[in-house]
């Protein structure tokens, strides 16, 4: 009997020594047939929880995958301390308050070791200190991207080079800009602030605020309407409403998918950008289902479809090859290195609430 | 016996009251007076900051103010259209008068968001209106203005209120007697003086009951400013829902709370004293 059992074990740890098999026995370990019926709910940016990727997971261990979308960093912080667990599993924060939310204790560390594709992962990504807390891993990197300057190229024959596009009086009440704090980023942009020192803009003094401030109150009469989802910017561009806008890769895959010719840049002042990560919520009700939805998106099959769809870079770089040429040329992968190091990402902006008054500020002006 | 009969069916209700209306109050009236750290974590401290705040920063006060403002247009607007409105039905419909009653309800049984959201296609650049103007040849380029602007909120508001004001002073029109407008002809007044001395006085209430209820509901609401408003649209509402979301600064939202609803209850309690000195005349 007890040989029997060594032997098993031994087959078990041989198992466990070689990558694909990984996932069988660990597969054993998770009753997959309690699993059926439950409901996995992700609390995510939008696009994040498309058909076009949650099909095949929900198919194969017969689950359901109900994605909620949150239009900012502060909406998701806010509903996760308002007691997220009960409601969701999975959320998929940016780097600017992913460190909070870690340090904050609202998540689960990550057992990456179980994770098949997690070797292969981005090292850069893997490696950023914010999601890491006594030596264990809160969030898995999942996706990044940058605040683009995006524009209706049938109206913009040029490819603008510079945010001041959108003082440009041509453009007047045909601009949007993104109802969140990142639009003051982007004013201390556009002031030069980042020049030395990236951290600046999410550190800015009173004086640097009040300057931010006057610049985008000064910018508002171009200004048709502050998007608050991705959905909404995508509506403001199908009706001509805007021509110009701050926003993300997924609104020109959205459009020119309708046929529309929308053309995203980064201007010569720069651009903001983010790093999204997977976390488990802590007292998620389904822990397990998470787990295996993270093992699922972290397969380069995976992560090619949802780069597909959102056009955002993801973390695992082995999805590249996978892609449509069409979309290797639109993202152009080839130089998305250069692009990384050129993206000032969002980080922890320690004085929030005072930048969240002063957006409100320049509204009431 | 029966008077415990009588506790007993009465308790759901106070219990329901309890719940769902005394305890959220004062739980805002007890968030209002704590702190927040950076990232919008309640410190149970006792701080009055937040009260201090909406008195000094402007951003609170003044659009505290203009909300107000707009609530009076919202309100002054809904009772200048349901006047003849209502006064037509109730007089003049001699025939299908629950048809046309129900043709002014009718809007109810849409959801508010919907209705929001048919005026963007009604209004936008390439909406409706526009794209008949154009076609027409009134405008050379499509009128911007009248979409994601205080014009567009308002305008929804107004709509989306009007049955609450012109149903009160429909009622009050159905309640006046025929003879004494008669009377009042027979005495020797025209048209303008009988309703301005014998009709209006009567439907006072109706419209005072009407125009309070679309202010304060206007004070309340911040879906229309969201969806429909430009980037200067600023309703205290839209300041409550932010300061609860995105902001995540719960003392400040309950405060601002606190101050909207003091302020709606005074004008709750002077309508209705004024309403009350009109029924008795």
């Amino acid at each position: 009997m007890k040989k029997i059992a060594l032997s098993v074990l031994v087959i078990a740890g041989l198992f466990t020594s070689c990558g694909k098999k990984t996932e069988e026995a660990k597969a054993e370990t998770i009753d997959l047939e309690a699993l059926k019926g439950s409901t996995l709910n992700i609390l995510a940016w939008e696009g994040y929880a498309d058909a076009s990727f949650t099909k095949a997971f929900e198919e194969k261990y017969g689950v359901t995958v109900k994605g909620t979308y949150f239009g900012s960093s502060d909406e998701l912080v806010s509903k996760l301390q308002s007691g997220g667990g009960a409601s969701y599993d999975v959320i998929t924060p940016s780097s600017d308050v992913a460190g909070y939310i870690v340090s904050s204790d609202l998540v689960e560390p990550l057992a990456t070791d179980e994770l098949t594709a997690w070797a292969t992962l981005s090292p850069v990504l893997k490696g950023m200190k914010d999601v890491q807390k006594d030596g264990k891993t809160y969030g898995m990197p999942f996706t990044w991207g940058p605040d683009y300057l995006i524009y209706n190229a049938d109206v913009i024959k040029e490819t603008p080079t510079s945010w001041n596009l959108f003082f440009d009086p041509k453009y007047k009440g045909k601009i949007a800009m993104y109802d969140d704090i990142s639009s003051i980023y982007l004013a201390a942009q556009l002031l030069g602030y980042d020049k030395t020192d990236q951290s600046v803009l999410y550190n800015l003094t009173e004086e640097q605020l009040a300057a931010c401030k006057a610049k985008l109150v000064e910018l508002k009469p171009q200004v048709r309407k502050n998007w608050a989802s991705a959905g909404e910017l995508d509506n403001l561009f199908k009706n001509k409403e805007v021509v110009a806008a701050v926003g993300w890769p997924l609104t020109p895959a959205n459009l020119n998918k309708q046929g529309m010719n929308i053309k995203a840049v980064i201007p010569s002042e720069g651009a903001t950008g983010w790093i999204d990560r997977l976390m488990i919520v802590k007292g998620a009700k389904n822990k397990q289902l998470a787990q295996l939805w993270l093992e699922y998106v972290s397969q380069p099959a995976v992560m090619a479809q949802i780069a597909e769809f959102t056009q955002y870079y993801v973390s695992n770089p082995a999805a590249n090859a996978l892609l449509t040429p069409e979309t290797q040329k639109l993202m152009d992968v080839a130089s998305m290195d250069s692009m990384f190091k050129t993206l000032n990402f969002w980080q922890p902006v320690k004085n929030r609430k005072r930048y969240n008054e002063i957006w409100s500020e320049v509204k009431n002006q | 016996m029966k008077k415990r009969s009588k506790y007993l069916l009465i308790f759901p209700l106070l219990l329901w009251l309890f719940l769902f209306l005394v305890l959220p109050y004062l739980f805002i009236l007890t968030q209002s007076i704590l702190a927040t750290d950076d990232f919008g974590k309640v410190v149970y401290t006792l701080n009055f900051d937040s009260y201090i705040k909406i008195f000094t920063n402007p951003l609170y006060y003044e659009t505290l103010t203009r909300t107000f403002i707009y609530a009076i247009i919202v309100a002054l607007a809904c009772i200048v259209l349901s006047l003849p409105l209502a006064y037509f039905i109730a007089f003049k419909v001699t025939k299908h008068k629950s048809f046309y009653y129900t043709l002014i309800v009718l809007p109810f049984w849409m959801s508010y968001i919907v209705r929001a959201y048919a005026w963007k296609i009604i209004l936008g650049e390439q909406g409706v209106l526009n794209s008949f103007f154009m076609y027409s040849g009134v405008i050379k380029k499509p009128l911007s203005f009248i979409l994601y602007s205080d014009f567009s909120v308002l305008l929804c508001l107004i709509y989306i209120f009007l049955p609450f004001v012109c149903i009160p002073i429909y009622t009050s029109f159905e309640q006046i007697s025929k003879s004494l407008v008669e009377a009042s002809k027979d005495l020797g007044a025209n048209s303008w003086t009988t309703f301005r001395k014998i009709i209006f006085p009567l439907i006072l209430p109706g419209v005072i009951s009407g125009g309070t209820l679309a202010l304060v509901l206007t004070l309340g609401d911040f879906l229309a400013a969201s969806l429909l408003g430009g980037p200067n649209t600023l309703f205290i509402s839209n300041i409550v829902q932010n300061l609860f979301g995105t902001s995540n600064d719960k003392p400040l939202g309950s405060a601002v709370g606190v101050v909207l609803l003091v302020l709606v209850f005074l004008l709750l309690e002077i309508s209705s004293r004024y309403e009350k000195k009109h029924e008795t005349q």
